[in-house]
This record gives C-alpha cells, sequence and structure tokens, in this order.
C-alpha cells in the first residue's frame, strides 16, 4: 500500500447481538493526521464501532485496516503495540494506584512486562508527571485514582490514553458527565495535540463535535447515513431528522 | 533515621532465624520447636508463593497443591531412583518438574478469571491427586514414598535435623528476598495492573494471558522448591500432598495472614501451623477454631492480620 492508504480503513464491518445489528455493513475511511468524529443517536452502534477496533469484540463480518495492514484477526494487545489508544466512555483505570502510576503503567508497556529486576524507572515517572500536568492534573499526582474527582478521571484517562504515544486515538465521549467548565478544558485540551495524531471521536456535545471534527460520520441503526464534513452533515436533512433535530428540541 | 536501622536488624533477626537449632540448644523443647519452625517455614514459602498470585496477580488458585506435591514427588522420586543425592539436582528436579506441570495447567486456566479459575485450578489439582494416588509403580500410590533420603550439599551431609533446618530457613530467606524484588520490580507493578483491570491492561498492550502464564510458573516452581523441602524434611510423601487439604491451607494461611503483603503469608503459616501443631493437643476444637478463624477473616478482615495489624499502628502513631 502506499503512503496515500488511508490510515484507517473499515470495509462493510458488521456485529449482529441476538437480532440486533449494532453494526450493519459499515464502510469509511480516516486519512492520517484527520479528526474525524462519529455521532449518531444512543445505541446507533458508536461504542460497538470502537469495541470493534481495539479488538475487544470480534465482528461477524469486514475488515479493519490500519495503515494497510489488516488488522481484523488481532488481539487487543496486539492492536495496542500498532498504535491503537482508547479512551473509555466509562473510566478504566487502576483504582487503588495513584495517577502517577496509572500513566506510568501505559508509559512502560513499550519497555515490556518482563523486567523482573530493579525498580520501576523514574524516566517514567517524571514522563508520567509531565502527562498528568498536561491534562491538568498537576499536584494530583500521588493520589488514588477512585479518590480523584468524577472530572479528573476524565482527564487521567485521556493521559493514560497518550502516554501509550498513539498513531491513532479514540475518544468515547471524552466529556461525558463533565461541568462545562471541564467540557470546554478538554475540548481545547484535545484541540491542541499533535496534527499528525489522527483521532476518532464519538461525542454527544455537538460543540464539541463542530470544535474539533475535520469530518463527521453519521451512525444510525448500525449503518452510516451521511459523511463528509462538519458542514455537509449539518445541513444533511436525513441526519437532522434522526438526530440533529432532536438535539436542538431537547 | 529509623531506616538506618532497618537493614542491620533484618540481617540479625535472618542470622537469628538461621542459626535457630543452635542457640536454643540448652532449650528442653528446642528440637520439637526447630521442627516446627521448619515446618512453618516450608509452609510460608508455599504460601508465598500461592500470594504472588492471590495477592499480586489477582488470580484466587485453589489447586496450588498440585506444585507442592509435583515438587515433593519430584525430589523424591530423584533421591530414589535417579541414584543422586546433590541438593542442586533433587531441588532443582523439583523445581523444573513443578515449574512444567504449572506451564501445562497454567495454559489451561490463565484466560479464566474469579470463580471460574479458582474451580478449574481445583479440578486440574484432583487430576493430578488422581494420578499421583493411582500411579503406583512412581508414586508409590497410597502408601506414598516413605524414607527418603536426605540430600548432600557438595560433601556436606544434610541429614542430621539441626542442618535440614538450616537449608530450609536458608531457602526461606532466599524466596522472601526473591519475592520482594518481584513484587518491587516493573513485574510486580504489571501484575498489580492485570489485578486491578485486565482490560485496560490489554489496551494498554500487555499480552495479559502469558504474564499471567509467567506468574503461574514462577509460583508453580517456587511451591515445588517448597514441595522438595517437605519431601526431605519428613522424609515421606504422600498424595495428601497434591491433595485439595494442601491447597486449602495454603489459601487459609495467605488469607488469614493478608494477601499481597509480603509478611502475611509467613505469618498465616505460623499461625495455622501454631493451631494444628500445638493448640490442637491443648484445645479438642482447635482446628474447627482455625476455620471459625478463616471465616471471620474473610468476612470481616480481608487485609487479614497485617491489615489489622498495620490500621493499628497507623491509629498508635496519630
Amino acid at each position: 500500500m502506499g503512503s496515500d492508504a488511508p490510515l484507517i480503513e473499515v470495509h462493510e464491518l458488521s456485529r449482529s447481538f441476538g437480532g440486533i445489528r449494532a453494526l450493519d455493513s459499515v464502510s469509511f475511511a480516516v486519512q492520517s493526521g484527520e479528526r474525524r468524529a462519529v455521532i449518531g443517536p444512543n445505541g446507533a452502534g458508536k461504542t460497538t464501532l470502537f469495541n470493534v477496533l481495539t479488538g475487544e469484540i470480534a465482528p461477524s463480518g469486514g475488515s479493519v485496516r490500519v495503515a494497510g495492514d489488516d488488522i481484523t484477526r488481532l488481539r487487543p494487545w496486539q492492536r495496542a503495540r500498532r498504535g491503537i489508544a482508547r479512551m473509555y466512555q466509562r473510566n478504566e483505570l487502576f483504582a487503588p494506584l495513584a495517577a502517577r502510576e496509572n500513566v506510568a503503567l501505559a508509559v512502560s508497556a513499550r519497555a515490556g512486562p518482563y523486567r523482573f529486576v530493579g525498580t520501576p524507572s523514574p524516566a517514567e515517572s517524571a514522563f508520567a508527571d509531565e502527562l498528568l500536568t498536561r491534562v491538568g492534573l498537576a499536584g494530583r499526582e500521588g493520589v488514588p485514582a477512585r479518590a480523584l474527582s468524577h472530572g479528573e478521571r476524565r482527564q487521567l484517562e485521556l493521559a493514560v490514553a497518550l502516554a501509550q504515544n498513539p498513531r491513532v486515538l479514540l475518544l468515547d465521549e471524552p466529556t461525558a458527565g463533565m461541568s462545562p467548565a471541564e467540557t470546554a478544558r478538554i475540548t481545547e485540551l484535545i484541540a491542541g495535540l499533535d496534527r499528525t495524531l489522527t483521532i476518532v471521536i464519538v461525542e454527544h456535545d455537538m460543540d464539541v463535535v463542530f470544535r474539533l471534527a475535520d469530518r463527521v460520520s453519521v451512525l444510525h441503526e448500525g449503518r452510516v447515513i451521511a459523511d463528509g464534513t462538519a458542514a455537509d452533515v449539518r445541513g444533511d436533512t436525513r441526519v437532522n431528522e434522526v438526530y440533529l433535530g432532536k438535539v436542538v428540541v431537547r | 533515621m529509623r531506616r538506618v536501622f532497618i537493614w542491620p536488624a533484618a540481617a540479625i533477626g535472618a542470622a537469628a532465624l538461621v542459626t535457630f537449632p543452635y542457640w536454643t540448644a540448652e532449650w528442653e523443647s528446642s528440637r520439637f520447636a526447630t521442627t516446627v519452625l521448619r515446618d512453618i517455614l516450608v509452609f510460608a514459602i508455599f504460601a508465598l508463593s500461592l500470594d504472588l498470585l492471590v495477592g499480586r496477580g489477582g488470580m484466587p488458585s485453589l489447586g496450588h497443591a498440585a506444585f507442592f506435591g509435583a515438587g515433593a514427588y519430584a525430589a523424591g522420586v530423584a533421591t530414589q531412583r535417579l541414584g543422586t543425592d546433590q541438593l542442586p539436582l533433587t531441588l532443582g528436579a523439583a523445581a523444573l518438574v513443578a515449574a512444567a506441570l504449572a506451564l501445562l495447567i497454567g495454559t489451561l486456566v490463565v484466560r479464566s478469571e474469579g470463580i471460574f479459575f479458582l474451580m478449574l485450578t481445583l479440578a486440574f489439582a484432583q487430576i493430578v491427586f488422581a494420578i499421583a494416588f493411582q500411579w503406583t509403580s512412581v508414586t508409590g500410590g497410597s502408601n506414598g514414598l516413605a524414607g527418603i533420603a536426605r540430600p548432600f550439599l557438595g560433601g556436606i551431609d544434610l541429614n542430621p535435623p539441626d542442618r535440614m533446618y538450616v537449608l530450609v530457613s536458608a531457602t526461606f530467606l532466599a524466596v522472601v528476598l526473591l519475592v520482594r524484588a518481584v513484587a518491587g520490580s516493573p513485574y510486580g507493578r504489571v501484575l498489580v495492573g492485570i489485578r486491578e483491570n485486565e482490560r485496560r491492561m490489554r489496551a494498554l498492550g500487555y499480552d495479559t494471558a502469558r504474564i499471567r502464564l509467567s506468574a503461574f510458573v514462577l509460583a508453580g516452581s517456587i511451591a515445588g522448591i517448597a514441595g522438595a523441602l517437605s519431601a526431605y524434611s519428613l522424609r515421606f510423601v504422600s498424595a495428601q500432598d497434591v491433595g485439595i487439604g494442601t491447597s486449602i491451607r495454603a489459601f487459609v494461611m495467605v488469607l488469614v495472614g493478608g494477601a499481597g503483603t509480603l509478611a502475611g503469608p509467613v505469618i498465616g503459616a505460623a499461625v495455622v501451623l501454631y493451631v494444628e501443631r500445638i493448640l490442637s493437643s491443648a484445645v479438642p476444637v482447635a482446628e474447627t477454631v482455625l476455620g471459625l478463624l478463616f471465616v471471620a477473616f474473610v468476612l470481616l478482615a480481608r487485609q487479614g492480620i497485617v491489615g489489622i495489624g498495620g490500621a493499628a499502628w497507623a491509629r498508635m502513631r496519630r
């Protein structure tokens, strides 16, 4: 594959749960460095899409390619090694460990787990502290994850994903449950990330979506019903019918 | 300031532990005490190895005796059949056989979690028990292996009880240092990460199944060493060493003492053997007391004796 190949290429991806088609022949491509939002009503298949992209759920059909390589059969840890990181919608942290240790576990994944001698390196801790400062958790490095506020845990969740030094960052509702001030903060933080990082973001807050995304894909009942620039999608009548219209009403 | 005294104090404590039969030689019950202490230390090694799984890695194994027993049989068979009485060879054989068995069983169980892990390890240990019980030509079946010769270390005969004790206590100290180093290493932190959130660890790029397997094999081989020391100490191996009773004893030791700590399994081993060997001769229902004690700890004090002690210490200092 040439360098023009999209970084992420999803081809006719399907997944059913019982009789429900959570993903129904979903195809789309994300270019390297692009910021793509995936929007749609609850139950549209957004989180299932993320679970299939990270390998936590196997698709019933279709394929996922990253940088031209078919990763459909790879396990989650192998995909992480290929540069896919995820910020979970429901925080997946190490509750009793300090914020610093949470991030350090992500940093040290690259050095490998089989280091039986010595202590965890101070360089990893220092790098972890740097990331915590970037996400706004300076001064909270030694606090156990379970003792952080909800907003802080979201920030930590982002720091852990960034610590993987990924090529692709999957953000599953990064601002869920945050106050307006926290939402604004984290939105600007994500907006300021390195432009070479490819970001796919699932989000309900349309201000956040239109602030961050270059392009938007709209999922509805497991299908992509619209795919285009933010302006295109805003003008699409069908999207307004199934999704955006409801937001306005709310 | 206080830290300065920790290492010298530990060194003195270690020296006192290893030389116990010599400085207590004048005591009337020195030999009995040495024997009890020896058996406590054998089980402390076993419990420490189990805690690598239960406390550090979040893998509640109820079949850990399979590796203890495998080590015991391997040491016994090595001395009886292979015609070698050199400690490095028989102890090495015990560790290797236990590690190989742990690799086999571990491959089949590490992908399961919680209660399923518990039941699978129990089931596989029962299979090993059945093999030990029925493979009479090698294991002696229901008679077990009796009259196992104690090994030599070079030209040193470890048959005298005092020397046997020194072997056990020195091995115990080595295992304590090993477990301490592993727990404090990057690998130890990875195990804690898997215990706390395996899903996230996978998402971070850790091959958690393989890491869990590595811990399972490491714990199994240490359990095998404990089993070999038990075989030398008692000069006897029976199918009971592989049985569910032995697995449960180790589990009780870990939980009562305090899982995920260095002192916990050691204290747990001391408490259980004290109840079994000493209290039971004075109190007729000692084993029942042990059972009730276990239930009380599971319900009321999940952190074990170490946890209770730590909390009390923190309150005193405040």
